[in-house]
C-alpha cells in the first residue's frame, strides 16, 4: 500500500521527524477553515489556516514526475491560492484525478539530501540509504555517480546504532553539528519503517532550510499490504484512496483484483499469483490481451468463487472468461460449485475452465452438466488455443 | 535420498486441529508421511485422525523425537509457531500461509539462520520427495518418482510444471516451494548445494518470476558450482507494471535487476538452460536427459 504525500507527512509528524506545516484540503471550502491546533492536517476534517505566503500548492496523485507534469504550483497570496486549487482539483495528472491538494509553507531550501530506509531483497535486510545530493535528480545520480550515495545494511536485531551515522557524516564530509539531528530523524525513520511494517520509507529531499534546520519536504512511504490487519489507520486510508470499486469489492472476499488493460477482453480467474502471470504470458504469446485478472488465492469455497465470478463479469470489457485452476489446498469441486452458483451471472458469456489437482473429478462432473458455453479444457495450452479459435473463428 | 524430507521425517503438524490442518494431515498420512505429533495450544491430549496432539512443540519433540515441522496456521500466527519451532529445536520448519507480514519473516529468517534451522516458505505448498514423504498442501497425485529436483517459488506454476514432467515419464527427486513471498526462508541459493549433491537428483528446475534477486543470486551460484543441468522458467513477463514510486528500487539495484530480461540473461550465463512456458521446461528436460 503506497501512501499519498500527505499521509506520509502525518506518520513524520507522528514519528517526530521534523517536515514543514501544511494543510490538506479536498474542496475550496476547506481553505476558510479555522486553526484547530498545530498538528498537520488529518485528512479533510481538521485544518489549519495559512498564515504565511507564499505556499505551495501539491496535488495529491500516486505518480512520479508531478512536477513535470504540472501538479506543483506556488501562490503569492490568497487570490492565486483559491485560483490554482480550483485549477487542479478534479484535473487529471497521468490519468489520475487530483482529489486532494497539500499546502504547505514554501522553504528556504538551502540543500537537499537524500534519505530512505528499504528493505532489501538481496541482503534480506533493512537497507539505509543516504545520498547529500538528493531531489529529482537522485536516480541519475545513482546511475552516474553511485559513489554519491551511501547504502548500509541494518541489521534487524540490532538496529539503528550511532555510529552508522557518524559513518555517513565522515564519509560526506557533513559539519558534525548534524550528528545528533540526523541520527534523531534516521532513528525515527527507522522505528516508523519497523513499526508501521514499511516496505519503504523514503524522505527526499531531506532539506537544509535558511535556518539550517532539517525538514522533510517530501515523502514517500510504502506498508506491506499482509500487514494491514495491524494498521486499522492504513486500512481506512486505502478504502477512501482506491478508485477501482471491483479492487474494493474483491478485497472484501480476500481476492486480488488486478486491471490490466482496457483495451482487453478476456477476464482470467486463478488460484495463484504465479498461474495468473503464466496465464497472462501465454494469452500474450498469441497476441490476445487480457483486461482483469483475479487471485483466489489458495483454499477458495464454492461461495467466494461465485462472488469472484460476478466481480469479474461486472467489468463490461469481458468477453470471455479463463478459470485455470491447479488445485492444491484450493479445491476443484468447490470451483465448479462456485460457477454453477453464479451461472446468473454468466448467462451467455462464453466461460473456458480447466481444473487440475485435489478433487478434480467431482469438479469435472459438475461442469460436464452445465450448459454449453461452459468449456472445460484439459490444459492451459488447450484453454489459450480455445481462446485464439473463439477470437480468430 | 532425496533431500530435505524422506521416510525417516518424523513431522509434526502445528495447527493440526483446524479445518486445513486436519485435511492435509489426512492427506499426508494417506501419502505415508509419518506424522508423528500435532499441536494446538489448548488441545493438549486429543487426538486427530490418530495423532497426539499436544500444547506446545517442546512436549511433541521431547515425546517423538520429532525432526521436522510443517505450519498449517493462520498467517499472523506464523512468526510466533516458527520460533516455538526453532527453540524447540526443530532443524527443518516448513509455513505454509499465504500473507504472512514481510517483516515477521525478516525476524524468522534471521533467528533461523542463527540457529542454523532451515525454513521453507512461506506461501509454499510445502516439500515432497515423492514416494517418500510430503510436507504441505501439494496435490501428490500428480508428482512421481524420479531424477529431477522442482524448485518453484509459485505453487500453480511448479503443479503445472511436474503434471506435466510426469504425463510424460519424468520423476522428481524432491519438489520445494520456495515461496512467492518477498522474503523466503530459504532462498534457491541455499537449496542448491543438497541438490547438487543429492546422488537422486540428475537435474535441477528452477521456477522463479520477477521480483526481488533470488534468481540473479542462484545464477552466480550456479555459475561455479552447480554440474547438473539447470532447467529455468522466469514468469511474470507479460504482467502490468507497478506504478513505481520512491527511488529506493532504482537505487538499490540501478542495474535492472529484478526484472524477467535480467534474471533471464543471467541464469543463461550461468550455463541454465530457459524455458519460455511450463512446457517449455518438459520439452527441454526431454531433450537433456
Amino acid at each position: 500500500m503506497k501512501l499519498l504525500e500527505y499521509k506520509s507527512q502525518e506518520l513524520f509528524y507522528d514519528y517526530d521527524i521534523p517536515s514543514n506545516k501544511g494543510i490538506v484540503i479536498d474542496s475550496l471550502e476547506d481553505l476558510g477553515s479555522t486553526v484547530q491546533d498545530d498538528e498537520p492536517s488529518r485528512g479533510n476534517s481538521v485544518c489549519a489556516q495559512i498564515e504565511n505566503y507564499p505556499v505551495v500548492v501539491k496535488a495529491q496523485v500516486q505518480t512520479g514526475g508531478r512536477g513535470k507534469a504540472g501538479g506543483i504550483k506556488f501562490a503569492e497570496n490568497e487570490e492565486e491560492l483559491i485560483e490554482i486549487s480550483k485549477d487542479l482539483l478534479g484535473k487529471k495528472i497521468k490519468g489520475l484525478e487530483i482529489k486532494k491538494l497539500l499546502v504547505v509553507d514554501m522553504i528556504d531550501v538551502k540543500k537537499e539530501w537524500y534519505l530512505s530506509v528499504t528493505l532489501d531483497r538481496k541482503t534480506k535486510t533493512p537497507l539505509l540509504i543516504f545520498s547529500t545530493e538528493g531531489g529529482v535528480d537522485i536516480e541519475q545520480t545513482a546511475h552516474e555517480t553511485p559513489e554519491k550515495i551511501a547504502k548500509v545494511s541494518i541489521n534487524p536485531m540490532m538496529g539503528i546504532k550511532p555510529y552508522m551515522v557518524r559513518y555517513l557524516i565522515n564519509y560526506f564530509d557533513i559539519d558534525s553539528d548534524y550528528l545528533k539531528p540526523l541520527y534523531e530523524i534516521i532513528k525515527n525513520l527507522y522505528k516508523l519503517f519497523k513499526e508501521y511494517d514499511c516496505l519503504l520509507t523514503e524522505i527526499n529531499p531531506l532539506v537544509i532550510d535558511g535556518d539550517g534546520e532539517l525538514l522533510a519536504v517530501d515523502g514517500k512511504i510504502d506498508i506491506d499490504d499482509n500487514s494491514l490487519y495491524r494498521h486499522d489507520d492504513i486500512v481506512k486510508f486505502r478504502d477512501a484512496l482506491t478508485e477501482d470499486e471491483k479492487v474494493i469489492e474483491a478485497r472484501k472476499y480476500d481476492f486480488l483484483y488486478i486491471p490490466v488493460r482496457d483495451t482487453g477482453n478476456i477476464g482470467v480467474i486463478s488460484n495463484g499469483s504465479g498461474m495468473i502471470m503464466s496465464s497472462m504470458d501465454l494469452i500474450s504469446q498469441k497476441g490476445m490481451e487480457v483486461t482483469c485478472a483475479l487471485d483466489l488465492g489458495g483454499g477458495a469455497t464454492a461461495e467466494r468463487v461465485q462472488e469472484a465470478i460476478k466481480i469479474v463479469l461486472e467489468n463490461d470489457n469481458v468477453e470471455l472468461l479463463l478459470i485455470n485452476i491447479f488445485g492444491g489446498i484450493t479445491r476443484c469441486d468447490e470451483i465448479a460449485k462456485g460457477l454453477k452458483m453464479a451461472e446468473d451471472a454468466v448467462g451467455d458469456k462464453k466461460v473456458i475452465i480447466r481444473v487440475e489437482g485435489t478433487n478434480k473429478e467431482a469438479g469435472l462432473e459438475i461442469i460436464h452438466n452445465m450448459k454449453d458455453t461452459v468449456n472445460s479444457v484439459d490444459s492451459i495450452l488447450e484453454g489459450v488455443d480455445a481462446l485464439y479459435e473463439h477470437f480468430s473463428g | 535420498m532425496s533431500i530435505l524430507v524422506d521416510e525417516n521425517t518424523r513431522l509434526i503438524v502445528q495447527g493440526i486441529t483446524g479445518r486445513e490442518g486436519k485435511f492435509h494431515t489426512e492427506q499426508m498420512l494417506e501419502y505415508g508421511t509419518n506424522v508423528v505429533a500435532g499441536v494446538t495450544p489448548g488441545r493438549g491430549g486429543q487426538e486427530v485422525l490418530g495423532v497426539p496432539v499436544y500444547d506446545t512443540v517442546a512436549e511433541a519433540v521431547e515425546k517423538h523425537n520429532a525432526n521436522a515441522t510443517v505450519l498449517f496456521v493462520p498467517p499472523r500466527f506464523t512468526k510466533e509457531g516458527a520460533f516455538e519451532a526453532l527453540d524447540a529445536g526443530l532443524k527443518l520448519i516448513i509455513t505454509i500461509a499465504e500473507g504472512v507480514p514481510v517483516h515477521d519473516m525478516l525476524e524468522v529468517y534471521h533467528h533461523s539462520k542463527k540457529y542454523g534451522a532451515t525454513v521453507i516458505g512461506p506461501n509454499s505448498f510445502g516439500v515432497i520427495s515423492p514416494g517418500k514423504s510430503k510436507a504441505g498442501f501439494m496435490a501428490h497425485r500428480i508428482f512421481s518418482p524420479g531424477k529431477v529436483a522442482v524448485l518453484s517459488r509459485s505453487a500453480t506454476n511448479c503443479y503445472e510444471t511436474v503434471f506435466m514432467m510426469s504425463n510424460r515419464g519424468i520423476g522428481q527427486s524432491t519438489a520445494i516451494g520456495i515461496g512467492g513471498d518477498m522474503i523466503p526462508g530459504s532462498p534457491f541459493v541455499e537449496m542448491l548445494p543438497l541438490l547438487e549433491e543429492d546422488p537422486e537428483t540428475e537435474a535441477i528446475v528452477l521456477i522463479g518470476e520477477i521480483g526481488g534477486s533470488d534468481e540473479e543470486i542462484a545464477a552466480e551460484y550456479i555459475k561455479d558450482n552447480v554440474t547438473k543441468p539447470v532447467v529455468s522458467l522466469i514468469a511474470g513477463k507479460n504482467a502490468p507494471k507497478d506504478t513505481s514510486m520512491g527511488h529506493a528500487g532504482a537505487i538499490v539495484a540501478p542495474d535492472g535487476t529484478g526484472s524477467a530480461e535480467n534474471k533471464e540473461k543471467v541464469l543463461r550465463e550461468a550455463g541454465s538452460y530457459i524455458a519460455e512456458s511450463t512446457e517449455g521446461i518438459v520439452d527441454i528436460l526431454e531433450e537433456i536427459l
